[in-house]
């Protein structure tokens, strides 16, 4: 029996918190190739003799790639590595390029849609987890000097932001923030409304 | 008594529900033995040497017991037990698992108060309070445990049916410039982050903004 | 904590404990001694001491328990995981904090973390590292009391 080559191009995914292992397949002709993944966080290199533990829903899994979201919940170094398996036979371990902390994920801006309703400023926000909180900023057209901000932590469908004046214009942007990590992502697109009503609500 | 013979089937699922921190114990049964049984039960603070059995549970034929007054120190934990006895026969002590009550209990729906103006609505939550074992003993806020607690507000505009939420700290909140003549449907629930507890959505209250003069 | 201000995700720390408590609690068969616990809650400890009490417990749990706690079932072991490695995230940003001497244990809480060590030391190094893991909501609670 020829030696399995261990899986080549290991690499990591890591946007919004959501952390993909993946690596290149390992073509053994005539054979159905399988694949298990284990992790190791700096707690176990540096006080549980560097044990490594396996992620069970990538073990014995013919896919090239494992979601490893629910085992890195912390904010350290991660080793990963990953080995084929052909029946009996398996290969050495592949294991990734140096560590992979979560600090690194990509953030990307959030997906927002801001609404008027009457004299009302909403926003509707991509749920995108617990770990998620949302900054918003947002002001009068023509006042960018005074521009007011709220925090949203629970995203549920529409968030009412502020009462605007009558037939003025109001613009949004939002960032996301992960406080587990404690960093922002860059601000989503500007979004303006107009707040319904010509005349001014002072005269009526 | 003689020596009782325990080969009664045990009663099951022995477990705590608690609302608002008042803590009664439950169980099912022992399977197949019908009418007749009879239940005592005891409890312990974990780390403590001892088991106090409960007098008002003992010999009873229901299947909870409050231990809301003996778990009361919400600053510790707790076990319960309970035995069955059913004709000279007795089933062993079946323990729940350990119960903290700052964790494990399930929190009340906030109560809504609303009042309009013409334009607007104005919202009062009053938080549960904590379970109190007498009317004239003093009352703690659940905002008092639960530092963090903070309240989710939806607002149903009934004509356009559409719905509006607010996430606030404090307990009021005034929705201005609304649609004068317009019933408004306002529901809330309670939110701690950690321990992440959750109330249900109150029921909705419904109130009209007056019409224009 | 006091005079730190040190980032912990307590959130994650809770859920990643809830989804293992049962589990761990039920091998504590010793319901009549608490590590943390006894003779005294912690609740009964100075709120000044907050900050150099958390930076021990967080070395005990680092240092003797975590690696006691290896179960039979990998999912337990994948969550114990997951809390030992915030532990040591937390315990980083708690010893900059202690090195930086804002961090002072009174008297009292130098006796009951002598008194936690003791209690640890009262039981074979398997138990004890279970029950401790087993009252990580009473660490939880207590840090979070305001």
């Amino acid at each position: 029996d020829a030696l399995l080559s261990p899986p080549q191009n290991i690499s990591i995914l890591s946007t919004n918190m959501k952390h993909f292992l993946t690596w290149s397949p390992v073509i053994v002709q005539g054979e159905t190739v399988k694949y298990s993944v284990e992790f190791q966080g700096e707690y176990e290199r540096e006080y549980a003799n560097e044990t490594w533990i396996p992620i069970s829903e990538c073990s014995l899994t013919t896919a090239t790639e494992c979601n490893i979201t629910e085992d890195i919940s912390a904010t350290v170094a991660y080793s990963l590595r990953v080995r084929a398996e052909v029946g009996a036979r398996s290969s050495e371990w592949g294991t990734l390029q140096g560590f992979f902390n979560r600090i690194t994920t990509s953030l990307t801006p959030p997906l927002m849609k801001v609404i008027a309703d009457g004299y009302h400023l909403l926003v509707e926000l991509e749920d995108l987890g617990p770990a998620f909180q949302f900054c918003v900023l947002y002001w009068k057209k023509g006042q960018e000097r005074r521009v007011q901000q709220k925090v949203v932590k629970e995203v549920s469908s529409v968030v009412h932001l502020d009462t605007m004046e009558a037939g003025a214009d109001y613009c949004v942007k939002a960032q996301t923030y992960i406080e587990a990590i404690n960093r922002s992502s860059s601000f989503s697109q500007t979004q303006c409304v107009r707040a319904q009503g010509g005349t001014s609500m002072w005269l009526v | 008594s003689g020596e009782l013979y325990c080969s009664l089937p045990n009663p099951r699922n022995v477990h705590f529900e608690s609302v608002n921190m008042k803590n009664v114990l439950h169980w099912l049964p022992p399977e197949g033995t019908g009418d007749g049984v009879l239940y005592r039960v005891k409890y312990s603070v974990y780390g403590v040497g001892k088991w106090i059995r409960k007098p008002e549970c003992r010999n009873i034929n229901r299947t909870w017991c409050d231990l809301s007054t003996e778990t009361s120190d919400y600053e510790e934990q707790y076990y319960a037990s309970v035995k069955a006895f059913l004709n000279g026969k007795c089933s062993d002590w079946i323990e729940t698992a350990r119960f903290n009550p700052l964790t494990d209990t399930k929190i009340d729906p906030p109560v809504v108060r609303v009042s309009s103006t013409e334009r607007s609505i104005s919202i009062i939550l009053t938080t549960p309070e904590k379970w109190k074992r007498s009317p004239e003993e003093e009352s703690i806020s659940l905002l008092q445990v639960y530092p963090g607690l903070q309240y989710n507000v939806s607002v149903l505009n009934k004509k356009t049916k559409k719905r509006w939420f607010f996430s606030i700290s404090n307990n009021t909140l005034v929705v201005p410039w609304l649609e004068p003549g317009t019933a408004y449907c306002v529901s809330a629930q309670i939110h701690v982050t950690t321990p992440l507890l959750r109330s249900q959505f109150s029921k909705e209250y419904c109130i009209s903004t007056l019409k224009d003069k | 904590l006091g005079s730190c201000r040190v980032p912990i995700s307590m959130a994650e720390i809770r859920a990643g404990f809830n989804t293992i408590k049962a589990n761990i609690q039920a091998r504590d068969p010793i319901k009549t001694l608490s590590i943390l616990s006894y003779p005294h809650s912690l609740h009964k400890l100075k709120s000044s001491d907050r900050c150099c009490i958390t930076h021990h417990l967080f070395n005990f749990y680092v240092d003797k328990v975590f690696k006691h706690c290896k179960t039979e079932d990998s999912y337990v072991n994948r969550k114990i995981s997951s809390i030992a490695n915030s532990f040591l995230s937390v315990r980083r940003s708690l010893q900059q904090c202690h090195e930086q001497n804002k961090c002072l244990c009174g008297q009292e809480s130098t006796e009951k973390l002598r008194q936690i060590l003791v209690n640890y030391q009262g039981l074979n190094v398997t138990s004890a590292a279970i029950k401790s893991l087993g009252e990580l909501d009473i660490l939880l609670d207590w840090m979070e009391k305001s």
